[in-house]
């Protein structure tokens, strides 16, 4: 049935995306000042669909025949996307310099990877999600090669591709048994026919097979070892969008998947499916963490950590704990992009100076970035009160909701382990002696990027209620 | 026994089989070959679910056009460093054996558990125009408008990938 | 205006990260004080803004709630952020920021030239945020806030000048000393307010002294509230036995011992009892504990104010002194009674103080009044104020601190006893010795100092302004809590004013007796009467015959040196708490306990851990195959869970 003119309305930020980026692509081509304009284009791009998706957030409609939703929940993660794209861009201005990067595709396709994700969150038909899904992971196989004239890239690059091919493939086929089992892709009808679906023994190895999928996605324990590789062998700053706006996006479909199953019933299935694989999750990431000393890879095993301990939100399946991972998703690409901000200012030319060596003294060198390298490790060790801790806390009272009281406690245990190693780069950045001399080019982009992270974090973390509520009243 | 289940039958084995023999052949033009058969026994199997418009394209695009480039790139490509890449460990090669062995019994088994077609009962006439371009076209501008326009974007940035891995120089 | 008195906590934020951030930047003093004082000078305005609204409203109405945000709301503990604008927070805040504002502008003067002048003002900022959160939350916990804010702000401004030395050793250290004796006081809060939450299952001020009237609460327990928010108080307040990093306080600039050590943070303790009087009132064995405290405190204070030669320290004492009569006050059930004094003494301590300070700007950093003498002529404008508030705080009749201190002395006497009153009154005459004492040693007779090195010199207009402004307020300021003996029933203005806060605990406390005017008179007459002799004998013992003073002290030797080292109460606390505390944790808990069995503990589990990381990290091969392998095996596993469910 055709849609009315009201609805494209509704879908304004998309399209102003959609426009801004084949703008880009003609900046790019007719003016050739694609380098220059691009970052600032983007910047203003990103920051105007953020908020003006946020403030339409009572604009809460289903669209195009019930296939996607604005407003509400899709309104807080287009927010959380943009603004992760937003600091990304301002904060790679120098590190895409240093690499020898500056293209324009840089920006053009992160902004593609911002509209992938944005379908995602709005996307009520498991069509439109795998579109969305796709578009996004495209975009990033090809930011993490970016760097053709490094081999790390292109392994990295090559990596992410196999094996996302590899989940996309169950993905499709969890949606191909799902769409068999249910002659329709609309979550809504599964929403609504849940419980005679659940009877078929085929839906569920559908669901799990699409679960499945997106687990690869946020990176969790079995299907996170393309993780450490993919996130040390790719730019740094693009690391740092896949690990937090790539990852929110798909924890986006997760809600959505999970949000018509287990309001329902709660069928033990799903429950003890995430309940394992949180366990894992954080168990394996923040153990292998510790043995790590380049400060990428150990991000990456933390946000393998951070991935299970959102996934014990998952297994808790009620709207509170999916309002808490969604904050803590807000959280955590704040902290992460701070932190992986400043990886990439420290780093030298060709990956040098990524180990924790090159941290110890920092202090001396630069008192801003110690005090911010210290900030974002707190907040992501989860030490109130730094957004960190509040992610966890509300995480976790969620699961305690669920009567899964074990789980919240195997998340304590393991952040607790998780503490060694963030603080062990606190340590390095004030207790120990500079080893290396080095100078740090800073721009204004990455200043204003860590700032922004920095006190983003903080106001997170000292405001967490009024920010929680405006979450739990439109996650439903 | 009707018509349809033979050539299903058929159809099925020769896909299976040849992208079985794909993944196994060292010669990588030989593997692409298979990939030709596999894309034609899957045109094939289109056809029998009512879907002449997928059917045709998956043997203009992906089995004429697609293949006959990956060809091309295959021989101008050195493809001698290839076998480096091949891991020699017997264990671990029969555990993969293995495992891929299990999950398609699993899955088999679950599908002949739940026995999916009894609740089925397919609309013959409906079915048959669902396929055509017309039913297609229209669907893709109404209903599936908002996919439709997301795979564009998916086409044009994969095409901008293509352009920035692939340019010889940049500036 | 009630509406805006968030921004009273604001401006003064925003001055504080401006300053901190930018400050080292800006190369411009005038900037860096500008900014420091106009966000407290424009706080001052909004709260008198906000005092002129309150005024207009109906007494019933004056109470008013502003939400800022819901801080947290955890499991049945639902905090608010949120600031109480009534009576007795619109005085503090009045005081707190004209005063501030005050000092902000002597600062410009004063700090003039230092390396760490914005440092200085954005900590001042700090401190005045902190504070005024302290005086406006409308729980515990928004009050806690402020309180360990200002105990923070107060730590590092102690130790602003950390690479000077202060008497025997460092200005951190003394820094250190304010900060754990706080920190004591502070867990006795901490202990009051789980007490407070447990027995109530709330913080916020006005459930909890609802509740107070309506709960069927033991007075055991009223009796423990009350008596761990009053070890808090006497940490904050510097009341017996943890009055002793006061003293040391002074090692910090003048200014900030005029607004943080004389004028509102140490008041901080009796605003919180005056806050939750109810809870007070509800235990009355408590409330003697507070009195006798208060009065102790001041005595002994007082007294080892008679002897001390650091203009500060003299200071110091006497600003413990003064506190002790607060909480005699508060103790007697005396409440406004015991915020009016809080009022006039900040008026006239913060004045002495930075008299002082210019009298120490004017002599380079010269402190020993011994080493002073004479200064009236060289420093006019600084002797005059100097000399008005020395007038206030000996009490003599019409200035600000003759109204509060008699109606304490009053109030002592009516509601507590006969030996409250006599032990005041000669509180009262000392502090009349050694003020008087100070003002000669330092304005009159001899000049003692070395004049080839010496140049004394009037302080700059941005200095003796403040002191002006202060010295009126300490005179007139007495006048809105004139005695009900002269002006009536209801001619106690101020008294009036906070009435309606204290009406709980004035219903709870039931006062005997009845007293009439002339006994009060008599007594008001007597006081006045000693004091007025004490100032005379000083005079004459320091101006004219200083012989005199010899030949006591020389006579009282054993007297004197108590009185000279404070009772020995550093050197006691030293051998029977610093010390066995140091020794036991050393040997026992760090050696031992901790070192052995924790340490050993922890390390064994992250040993653990660590060889754990290093074996599971060799799964990490590199190769793409596994991976896909390894993902698939976990798939395989999924599936073969989901069929044995079935």
């Amino acid at each position: 049935m055709p849609a009315n003119n009201y609805e494209y309305f509704l879908l304004l930020p998309h399209i102003v995306l959609s426009v801004g980026i084949v703008l880009s692509i003609l900046i790019e081509i007719f003016t050739r000042k694609g380098k220059e304009v691009l970052p600032w284009f983007s910047s203003l791009l990103f920051l105007f669909v953020g908020f003006y998706s946020i403030i339409n957030i009572d604009k809460n409609f289903f669209i195009f025949g019930g296939m996607v939703e604005v407003g509400g929940r899709a309104s807080i993660f287009n927010f959380i996307f943009n603004i992760a794209a937003l600091l990304t861009v301002l904060a790679s201005t120098d590190y895409i310099k240093k690499y020898g990067i500056n293209y324009s595709e840089y920006y053009i396709l992160i902004q593609s990877s911002v509209l992938g994700m944005m379908v995602m969150a709005m996307a009520h038909d498991i069509l439109v999600i795998f579109m969305g899904l796709e578009l996004m992971s495209i975009c990033f196989y090809i930011l993490a090669g970016l760097n053709r004239k490094r081999s790390s890239n292109n392994e990295a690059s090559l990596k992410y591709f196999l094996l996302g091919s590899f989940a996309t493939g169950f993905i499709v086929y969890g949606i191909a048994l799902v769409y068999g089992t249910t002659g329709s892709t609309s979550i809504q009808n599964i929403f609504e026919n849940f419980m005679q679906y659940f009877n078929n023994i085929l839906f569920i190895v559908g669901m799990l097979l699409l679960l499945i999928g997106f687990s690869f996605k946020i990176a969790a324990v079995p299907f996170h070892m393309w993780v450490p590789d993919v996130y040390q062998g790719s730019a740094t700053s693009v690391t740092g969008l896949m690990s937090t706006a790539g990852k929110a996006a798909a924890f986006s479909v997760l809600l959505i998947l999970l949000g018509t199953s287990l309001s329902y019933s709660s069928p033990i299935v799903f429950r003890n499916y995430f309940s394992v694989i949180a366990v894992l999750s954080t168990l394996v990431g923040s153990i292998i963490a510790i043995a790590q000393t380049n400060l990428k890879r150990m991000l990456a095993y933390s946000s393998i950590a951070h991935a299970g301990y959102m996934a014990i939100g998952l297994a808790a399946g009620n709207n509170y704990s999916f309002a808490g991972i969604t904050f803590y998703l807000a959280a955590y690409v704040f902290m992460n992009i701070g932190a992986f901000t400043i990886i990439s200012l420290i780093e030298g030319k060709d990956e040098t100076r990524l180990t924790l060596n090159s941290y110890a003294g920092l202090n001396k060198k630069s008192p801003f970035l110690a005090a911010m390298m210290s900030l974002f490790m707190f907040a992501l060790a989860g030490i109130p009160p730094m957004a960190g801790f509040f992610g966890k806390y509300y995480v976790f009272f969620g699961a305690i909701k669920s009567d899964l009281t074990w789980l919240a406690i195997v998340g304590v245990l393991s952040s607790l382990i998780s503490v060694y190693f963030y603080l062990r780069v606190v340590v390095y950045v004030y207790f120990m002696n500079e080893n290396e001399q080095f100078e740090i080019e800073k721009s204004v982009g990455s200043n204003l990027a860590i700032s922004l992270t920095g006190l983003l974090v903080l106001l997170f973390g000292i405001f967490p209620d009024s920010l929680m509520n405006l979450i739990v009243n439109f996650i439903k | 026994m009707n018509i349809e289940i033979i050539l299903f039958a058929v159809l099925a084995l020769v896909a299976a089989t040849s992208s079985v023999m794909m993944i196994t052949r060292k010669n990588a033009v030989i593997s692409a070959v298979f990939l030709v058969l596999n894309f034609f026994a899957l045109a094939g199997l289109y056809l029998l679910l009512n879907a002449q418009f997928i059917a045709v394209v998956q043997v203009i695009v992906y089995a004429g056009a697609i293949m006959v480039l990956f060809l091309f790139v295959l021989m101008l490509l050195n493809t001698e460093a290839e076998h480096q890449l091949f891991i020699d460990k017997r264990g671990i090669k029969f555990f993969a054996i293995f495992i891929a062995a299990f999950v398609f019994i699993e899955i088999a088994f679950l599908i002949f558990k739940s026995n999916p077609s009894k609740n089925l009962s397919p609309d013959q006439a409906a079915s048959i125009n669902s396929g055509t371009i017309q039913t297609i076209g229209q669907q893709l501008y109404t209903n599936y408008l908002i996919p439709f326009e997301v795979s564009g974007f998916l086409l044009l940035a994969a095409t901008i990938g293509a352009l920035v891995l692939a340019k010889k120089k940049f500036e | 205006m009630i509406n805006l008195i968030y921004l009273t906590v604001l401006l003064p934020l925003i001055g504080f990260l401006f300053n901190g951030l930018f400050g080292s930047k800006i190369k411009n003093e005038k900037i860096i004080g500008i900014i420091g004082s106009s966000t407290v000078g424009i706080s001052f305005l909004i709260v008198v803004g906000a005092f002129i609204q309150t005024l207009s409203l109906p007494v019933e109405q004056r109470s008013n709630t502003v939400e800022i945000f819901t801080w947290l709301n955890v499991a049945g503990l639902n905090i608010k952020f949120a600031y109480l604008v009534d009576q007795l927070s619109l005085t503090m805040g009045l005081i707190v920021t004209g005063v501030g504002f005050l000092i902000h502008i002597y600062s410009i003067g004063y700090m003039h030239g230092d390396k760490g002048y914005w440092r200085f003002f954005s900590y001042l900022n700090l401190f005045i945020f902190a504070m005024m959160n302290l005086i406006l939350g409308d729980n515990f916990l928004v009050l806690f806030l402020g309180w360990e804010g200002v105990g923070l702000c107060s730590y590092l401004l102690i130790g602003f000048w950390y690479d000077r030395n202060f008497e025997k050793g460092t200005t951190s250290q003394a820094a250190k000393k304010a900060f754990v004796v706080n920190r004591i006081g502070d867990f006795g809060f901490l202990l009051g307010m789980f007490l407070i939450y447990f027995t109530f299952d709330s913080l916020n001020f006005k459930e909890v002294f609802a509740k107070a009237t309506t709960f069927p609460v033991t007075e055991t327990t009223f009796s423990l509230i009350a008596l761990f928010l009053f070890i808090g108080a006497t940490g904050k307040s510097a009341q017996i036995p943890l009055f002793v990093w006061l003293p040391d306080a002074m090692a910090g600039p003048t200014p900030v011992s005029a607004l943080i050590h004389a004028a509102t943070m140490v008041t901080a303790g009796v605003y919180m009892v005056s806050r939750a009087s109810i809870l007070f009132a509800s235990a009355p064995s408590i409330m003697i504990v507070v009195a006798v405290i208060g009065l102790l405190t001041a005595l002994m204070a007082a007294s080892i104010g008679l002897v001390q030669n650091d203009i500060k320290k003299v200071l110091a004492y006497s600003t413990v002194s003064q506190l002790g009569y607060m909480f005699l006050a508060a103790g007697v059930g005396a409440f406004s009674a015991s915020i009016f004094h809080v009022m006039t003494h900040a008026f006239f301590k913060a004045l002495l103080f930075l008299g002082a300070g210019s009298v120490i700007h004017g002599m380079h950093e010269e402190q020993n009044i011994q080493n002073y003498g004479g200064l009236k002529k060289y420093m006019p404008k600084t002797y005059i104020t100097f000399f008005i508030a020395t007038l206030a705080i000996t009490g003599v009749p019409g200035l600000s601190g003759f109204f509060s201190k008699d109606e304490i002395l009053w109030n002592a006497y009516a509601n507590g006893s006969f030996v409250f009153w006599l032990i005041g009154v000669l509180t009262a005459m000392m502090t009349a010795f050694y003020m008087f004492r100070l003002l000669s040693l330092t304005f009159y007779g001899n000049e003692r100092f070395d004049h080839h090195h010496v140049h004394p010199h009037e302080s700059p207009a941005v200095m003796t302004v403040p002191l002006m402004i202060l010295a009126f307020l300490s005179v007139v300021g007495g006048f809105v809590g004139m005695p009900k003996v002269f002006v009536g029933e209801h001619g106690n203005l101020f008294e009036n004013w906070l009435e309606p806060i204290y009406k709980p605990a004035q219903l709870k406390l039931a006062h005997f007796g009845m007293h009439s005017h002339f006994e009060e008179i008599l007594l008001m007459a007597i006081s006045v009467v000693l004091a007025l002799s004490a100032i005379y004998f000083a005079l004459k013992v320091y101006t004219q015959k200083p012989e005199i003073a010899e030949s006591v002290s020389s006579k009282f030797k054993g007297l004197y040196n108590l009185l000279l080292n404070k009772y020995f109460v550093d050197e006691i606390y030293e051998a029977s708490v610093v010390q066995p505390i140091q020794k036991g944790s050393e040997k026992l808990l760090w050696k031992f306990a901790d070192v052995k069995i924790i340490d050993g503990a922890v390390n064994g589990v992250a040993l653990l851990i660590d060889k754990l990381a290093e074996q599971i990290k060799k799964i990490q091969t590199g190769f793409v195959q596994y991976y896909a392998l390894v993902m698939i095996a976990g798939i395989a596993v999924v599936l073969f869970f989901l069929l044995f469910s079935l």
